[in-house]
């Protein structure tokens, strides 16, 4: 990232998500948090998938769609105060590597809970409901789109 | 076998799963299947983009036919008061005891040259030497190629002056505390302060982002009061008490009033209620005390029961810049959070020798500090008897605040009439100044008034001359009562 030095990006969202380790790093986060939950004695194994898939789309939300400007603190004196972490990546380009890895990653996660879940119905539309608070606000066409304009300012 | 307990669930064989999968409902599978679509369509058909600008060539264009440039400097008619006062307030010659203002030679009562250090001769000639010797400018901030040898000495000097254990020097007097006040209160801080504090105070609190809690000027009663309210706020959050730190901020002699902070009863406070210390003493320093180390020394306080004092050498000393004296480990914070310290150039070398200079005059002649406390006392007696108006501050302060005795509602009424009274005075051989505010932004705008200030090496005459033409100016503008 190089923050602070002279030939710098002066905000870091721009990138650090495609920097060199971060994708693999973000796979261990979800397989350990997953190997933790299925570690409590009291879930079953349909549980802890539901679990994981609903905390890593909720986690991610707040983190990509709800939280704007730079959490990081740098120099860019808020430019991107309007805009969510997920549109400054990559300067708000879209379909770019790292967005459609973090596109990528929540469907999986989905398609893993459903086969561990035995494709049953309650956890079928849990599932559901969590993916889509990930996946829908990524798409393209809702770019700087602020719906019932929650989370505006 | 062994029993398994009841609260662990029991595991599922991979045979189970496969075969729920084969026999999953048909609408689960429809949306797998579109999902894993999607995957595919972004893995392989979606080509990077970036987003289009919101704007059209079009819109653009009208846009930019639309703009009007303002002009790069005002229209300013050629008789603009400002304009006006500047020709009017044209200086020739040095600022000393005596003024040329135009081509009138008027009595200096309107610079802060308390003890006649500007002009002074001999602190000249130590100036134009170190001129010779380094050049005018120190070419860079003291931790970048800027630090000479004379800047460590007025430091040593300052330190042994003040009998306090280390002093830092700053370039500009007002960005002495304004510095020092950011540098050790941080945001979630808190600060009390005197509301009649001057600006560079206020505006080194706006830069602390600290919480500030302002107490009634001079009023102890208040000040207990607010400390009382943070100790039972802390009481009742240990832990956010833990890592606030307190600070208590005063003006030694208040520009704003001209009196002096009642320092035992802060000591006292301080250490009831675990409160640091800042006292900023650019109108005391050089002036109050027997050998001039302020406020300190006129209540004979030790200086180490102060945190940290700061004062501006371009006062009493007659020089420029400014200086921080303390305990060695709360100064040498300074060295690398000081922004005013850190971020601008070092003292022109000329000026920290006249100021060494002048602190040597004052060491050797403690003298002219009883001179001036007798001019202050013959000044304040003599303005106080002038009819309509009314003087602030203590006698033996050398800035005299005067001001109208009937307030009018109208703020710009009051400073019309004074400015009047400067203007009658002026004619008459007396160069006197009104108290400047950048009105919108002090905390609490003191009412206007004129700013006298006082020389110690004013004769018993001039004192007599300058009160009497006061006196008569006032008489001149001010309305008769009926």
């Amino acid at each position: 990232m190089n923050i602070g030095t002279a030939t710098s990006d002066d905000n870091p969202t721009h990138s650090y998500l495609g920097s060199r380790g971060i994708w693999i790093t973000y796979v261990l986060i979800v397989l350990i948090a997953h190997f933790m939950l299925l570690s409590v004695p009291f879930l079953t194994v349909a549980m802890a998938w539901s679990l994981t898939n609903v905390i890593h789309c909720v986690i991610t939300y707040f983190m990509l769609h709800v939280t704007k400007g730079t959490p990081w603190g740098t120099p860019e004196q808020g430019k991107a105060r309007m805009l969510t972490q997920w549109e400054q990546i990559d300067c708000g380009q879209q379909f770019t590597p790292t967005k459609k890895f973090l596109t990528i990653v929540p469907i999986v996660i989905f398609c893993l809970a459903s086969f561990y879940t035995k494709y049953d119905s309650l956890h079928f539309i849990v599932n559901l409901a969590a993916l889509g608070l990930s996946v829908i606000p990524k798409l393209p066409q809702l770019h700087g789109v602020r719906i019932f304009n929650i989370n505006k300012w | 076998m062994a029993t398994v307990p009841s609260f662990i669930p029991e595991s599922w064989e991979m045979y189970d799963m496969i075969q729920a999968f084969l026999q999953a409902p048909s609408y689960h599978l429809f949306v797998e299947v579109l999902l894993i679509l999607w995957i595919f369509k972004l893995l392989f058909f979606s080509k990077q983009y970036a987003p289009e600008s919101v704007l059209t060539e079009k819109e653009k264009e009208e846009l930019i036919a639309e703009w009007q440039p303002e002009p790069l400097t005002p229209d300013v008619p050629d008789d603009h008061p400002v304009l006006q006062t500047m020709e009017k307030n044209m200086i020739h010659g040095k600022p000393g005891k005596y003024v040329i203002i135009g081509d009138k030679t008027c009595i200096n009562m309107a610079t802060l040259n308390f003890l006649g250090m500007a002009g002074n001769p001999v602190v000249e000639a130590e100036a134009i030497s170190t001129l010779k010797k380094y050049g005018v400018g120190s070419c860079g901030p003291r931790g970048f190629y800027g630090t000479m040898d004379v800047h460590l000495h007025l430091e040593e000097k300052l330190a042994k002056f003040m009998n306090s254990e280390e002093a830092i020097l700053y370039s500009y007097g007002f960005a002495t505390i304004a510095s020092a006040i950011p540098a050790y209160s941080k945001r979630g801080d808190v600060i009390f302060c005197d509301d009649g504090v001057c600006f560079s105070i206020q505006k080194g609190l706006v830069a602390s982002r600290s919480k500030i809690k302002w107490f009634k000027h001079n009023d102890m009663d208040d000040l207990e009061r607010l400390l009382k309210e943070q100790s039972q706020e802390d009481k009742k959050n240990p832990k956010k008490a833990k890592v606030t730190r307190r600070f208590m901020v005063v003006e030694g002699l208040y520009l704003n009033t001209g009196d002096i902070c009642p320092l035992p009863k802060l000591i006292e406070l301080k250490w009831k209620y675990k409160v640091r210390l800042f006292m900023e003493e650019s109108f005391s320093f050089g002036v109050l005390g027997d050998t001039g180390k302020g406020v300190t020394e006129h209540f004979n306080v030790s200086g180490d029961e102060i945190d940290l004092i700061a004062a501006s050498l371009e006062n009493a000393i007659g020089s420029s810049g400014g200086f921080c004296c303390g305990k060695k480990y709360v100064i040498d914070h300074q060295r690398l959070s000081g922004l005013g310290y850190c971020f601008s150039a070092s003292l022109p070398p000329m000026l920290a020798t006249a100021a060494i200079q002048s602190l040597k005059l004052i060491e050797e002649d403690p003298n002219m500090l009883v001179n001036l406390r007798e001019n202050c006392e013959k000044v304040h007696e003599k303005l106080s008897q002038i009819e309509g108006m009314m003087v602030v501050g203590e006698p033996i302060a050398p800035i005299k605040h005067l001001r109208l005795a009937d307030l009018d509602m109208e703020r710009n009424l009051d400073i019309n009439t004074l400015q009047k009274i400067a203007d009658h005075a002026r004619e008459n051989g007396v160069a006197l100044t009104l108290a400047r505010f950048l009105e919108s932004e002090e905390h609490k705008l003191p009412a206007p008034s004129i700013r006298v200030s006082v020389n110690s090496q004013l004769t018993d005459e001039e004192i007599n001359k300058t009160a009497d033409l006061i006196s008569q100016a006032c008489q001149a503008v001010l309305p008769k009562e009926a």
